[in-house]
């Protein structure tokens, strides 16, 4: 029998349907241009600014990160000095300090220069990079001893070696990470409102909350989805080739030349330094800040529900988001067919897209829901539901469904993938049914994926800014909120230890990965589960 | 793991995730139906004692909703009729002239608070009522400005500031609020003159108002526009700071003042309660406190200001006109726009 004549299969139905939920207000987007195609004109001013802004962010960001992510990548790589395999991991630190907290150490010591479109360019650059570093890192790591070594025995020096060809094979994985670190860098919200930066998540909100003009902030959205789609289509694109090439270079490794001297000391303090001033001292002062907030009782009252709050929906969402991802991934491998294929490509879209974008999505179908469901009930239960959707964390969940199942996904996927088909064929053979073959095969297996899910979904949900601002419900304040309000307020020891407790929580993941690979024995393999880690936290 | 087993593995997992997500959406929508809801731009001015008070004394309980006054406004709006807001409090006018507009706000009458409050701080119809004053004056550095040396907000056009000024971004309530006021009292001509003098010196745009006081502070400017209790926020924290204001337009109209101002939601049904809390704020003890707290002034007369700010004298303020301002926020938004404060 062919596929066509095939009853409707279950397990296809079930994509389509996690699919729909998600990428569904997405599509809604350009309908606003036709909704209101007036909308934007009144806001005319907006979009040249923040086309404005993102060229020099695109610009400043992706120089700075790809500089910055493979010069560390390459010294960790090709060289070796005393530490170097605690700075090697000390270098992806950074990853778990939001854009917004690092804002609210540079404002609160007034850095000079902070607050412009420079100072925003170097704060993402300082806690982007790591992007860049862990997939170029992995990169080198998997190039063959063989390549270099042909290349030396053509004539070149090591130097020329490592750039003409170590570089040059490192290429898509390195442009990879730099669009990856872009992505974040426009979906940032927090980092550029508060230094006074204007891009399209900042117009966006001000469109919303100062003009209040839901169609014309559904436009500003829908422009820029199309630059982050760009993005994310290019590093699919660039990510392929990588993958490919890693797969092609197999071998031993390249054997790491030595530092003495003055170089060894340059390559250890360089990387301290820089880690020291990202990670280190904020957390130090972010500390000192908090001491003297308990102090002096400037802690904002609703601190204890703020993190109470934050707690729970990161619990939640790191319960729901990977529940649907397995839902996903495995409907996409039982069925087998190309129309499940097709939606889960378009339900992991969400993860490029900003949490004001995905908030801007997600509204209006929810309120529009609240409406008829809030009637229905009035009129045949005579019952007041208030508002089921939007006033409660109901369409929160919704929107970091939308914003982080790609990132839930990836990393079942990619234990799913290690399930070898033969195995669920072999099981299939010896009389087990699908659901058998769920519990008696993949269950066990996926254990890994499924933690690694839940752990970054945790973590995203906690520093997540945007979308929770714009979603929370009545008394859903979280610590991001609280500390981008405080912040702006400039009252930097109020937001201290919010601040503090997100870039702790944030640790966790990265702290991880790091006891994870000191239990395995292959430098190589440590840099795949680096690269994979890297993978799943950006969701390719 | 048997079949059987999944079975009620995954039925039972289900279950609890299903009550664990009911009690998740029970437990941060904040609580009983038994409660006053405030919306409130003020809650990041850190704990404000009345509050707590009112809940202690009454027994009701009360949850302080945050958020910039315009978010808060258009969250109201959106929940319609099915909002669980009571009381709405914002910290600017403008604010609450929208809300009036949009119906949001339920006309109140209240002889104690027509008896406490100056008539041109609270709604002729009683939709609101002013909670605190707030002047935005000129700030000047200590160590390289004279006393006097700026004395009008049209002083700060001249030449002699030509980069040495500094300015919130156009974007903040209290400036849109002032270039409104400005154009309703003076016409757009007037103010559209007032801002392109400003404009001219290039000013050093910034954040907040805390900014523009450290920038005076640390010398990248010598005056600035900003509310006065930021620097009483300042000097209670460091009494050698060094910035001083300058009470604005003396002998003119007067100074530019601003509310932060209260009414009670439409759509509440425990409008008995709301109206018992704003009247409770609204006593000579309450606004004692919140002056201390937050360095404003108090909206009832009598009331002292706090020390950081009385220091600097008792000024005249001009009238306050919400709703000849409110008519020219579109306007104040277009020349902003137009003169390029950012």
């Amino acid at each position: 029998m062919t596929s066509a004549t095939r009853p409707p299969d279950g397990w296809t139905a079930v994509t389509l349907l996690c699919a729909l939920l998600v990428a569904g207000p997405l599509v809604g987007l350009p309908l606003s241009f036709a909704l209101a195609p007036g909308g934007l004109a009144r806001f005319s001013g907006f979009v040249p600014e923040a086309l404005e802004a993102t060229a020099v962010l695109v610009a400043g960001v992706g120089a700075g990160t790809l500089v910055l992510g493979t010069a560390l990548a390459a010294l960790v790589s090709f060289c070796d000095f005393p530490g170097r395999r605690w700075i090697e991991w000390a270098l992806v630190l950074p990853l778990a300090v939001p854009g917004y907290v690092f804002t609210l150490f540079a404002l609160g010591l007034k850095l000079p220069g902070v607050r412009s479109q420079l100072g925003a360019v170097a704060v993402f650059t300082l806690v982007l990079y790591p992007y860049v570093y862990l997939l170029a890192r992995s990169a080198f790591l998997a190039q063959s001893r063989t390549l270099l070594e042909a290349a030396r025995g053509l004539g070149m020096s090591r130097r020329q070696a490592i750039a003409r060809v170590g570089l040059p094979l490192a290429r898509p994985a390195i442009l990879g990470g730099v669009a990856l670190a872009l992505m974040e860098a426009l979906a940032d919200f927090g980092t550029v409102n508060l230094l006074g930066v204007r891009t399209f998540t900042d117009a966006i909100y001000r469109v919303w909350f100062n003009a209040f003009d839901r169609q014309a902030a559904m436009q500003l959205a829908t422009l820029l989805v199309s630059v982050t789609l760009t993005l994310l289509l290019l590093e699919r694109f660039l990510r392929g080739r990588a993958r490919y090439q890693q797969n092609a270079a197999r071998g031993e490794l390249v054997p790491p030349v030595r530092l003495r001297g003055p170089a060894a000391a340059a390559a250890v303090i360089g990387p301290l330094l820089l880690v020291g001033l990202v990670v280190g001292a904020p957390l130090v002062q972010l500390g000192a800040w908090s001491v003297q907030a308990v102090g002096r009782g400037l802690l904002a009252p609703q601190f204890g529900a703020a993190a109470r709050n934050s707690l729970l929906l990161a619990a939640m969402s790191a319960v729901i988001v990977p529940a649907v991802a397995v839902l996903l991934a495995y409907g996409v491998r039982a069925s087998g067919s190309r129309p499940a294929a097709l939606a889960a490509r378009t339900a992991t879209i969400g993860y490029g897209l900003p949490g004001s974008v995905v908030a801007v999505a997600v509204i209006v179908p929810l309120a529009w829901l609240d409406r008829r469901l809030g009637d229905v009930a009035g009129s045949l239960f005579g019952f007041d539901l208030g508002l089921l959707l939007t006033g409660t964390v109901i369409g929160l969940f919704a929107a970091y469904t939308v914003r982080f199942l790609a990132l839930a996904w990836s990393a079942v996927e990619a234990s799913l993938l290690r399930v070898p088909r033969q195995l669920d064929e072999a099981a299939r053979g010896l009389g087990a049914d699908r659901l058998d073959v769920l519990a008696r095969v993949h269950v066990p297996l996926l254990r890994a994926g499924l933690v690694t899910a839940a752990l970054l979904v945790f973590t995203e949900v906690m520093k997540e800014l945007p979308a929770t601002l714009l979603l929370r419900p009545l008394g859903g304040d979280t610590l991001a909120v609280s500390v981008w309000q405080a912040t702006s307020e400039s009252l930097f020891r109020t937001a201290a230890l919010p601040a503090l407790l997100i870039v702790l929580v944030g640790l966790a993941p990265v702290v991880a990965m790091i006891s994870l690979s000191g239990r395995r024995r292959s430098e190589l393999e440590a840099a795949q589960a680096a690269g994979s880690w890297a993978d799943a936290e950006v969701a390719a | 793991m048997s079949r059987r087993k999944l079975v009620v593995l995954i039925s039972a997992g289900g279950a609890l995730l299903v009550a664990a997500f009911a009690g998740v959406v029970i437990a941060t929508s904040g609580s009983s139906s038994n409660e006053l809801v405030v919306y409130s731009a003020r809650s990041h001015y850190g704990e404000e004692q009345p509050f707590r008070d009112f809940a202690a004394r009454t027994g009701d309980d009360l949850t302080l909703f945050g958020g910039s006054a315009s978010e808060l406004y258009e969250r109201i709006r959106s929940e319609g009729a099915r909002t669980r807001a009571d009381v709405l409090i914002t910290v600017d006018a403008a604010n609450l002239w929208r809300a009036k507009r949009a119906g949001i706000l339920a006309p109140l009458r209240s002889p104690e608070l027509e008896r406490e409050i100056p008539k041109d701080l609270r709604d002729p119809g009683g939709a609101w009522y002013a909670l605190t004053l707030r002047a935005r004056t000129i700030m000047r550095s200590t160590a390289r400005v004279k006393p006097g040396a700026v004395a009008t907000y049209a002083g700060l056009g001249e030449p002699r500031w030509k980069g040495r000024l500094c300015l919130r971004s156009g974007t903040s309530e209290y400036n849109v609020s002032f270039v409104a006021d400005r154009v309703a009292k003076y016409g757009p001509a007037a103010t559209e003159r007032l801002l392109r003098s400003w404009m001219a010196n290039r000013p050093e745009v910034l954040g907040s108002d805390a900014d523009v006081l450290d920038a005076i502070a640390d010398g990248r400017c010598d005056v600035g526009l900003a509310n006065s209790y930021y620097l009483g926020r300042k000097l209670a924290d460091d009494p050698r700071y060094p910035v001083a204001l300058e009470w604005a337009d003396q002998r003119g109209h007067g100074t530019h003042v601003n509310l932060s101002g209260l009414g009670v939601v439409r759509a509440s049904n425990r409008k008995d309660e709301a109206v018992r809390l704003i009247e409770y704020l609204e006593q000579p003890r309450e606004q004692a406190e919140f002056a201390r707290n937050n360095k404003e002034f108090p909206v009832v007369p009598g009331v002292e200001p706090a020390p950081e700010i009385a220091s600097f004298g008792s000024f005249k303020r001009d009238t306050i006109d919400v709703d000849g301002a409110g008519r020219q926020l579109e306007e104040a938004l277009r020349l902003m726009d137009e003169v390029g404060w950012q």
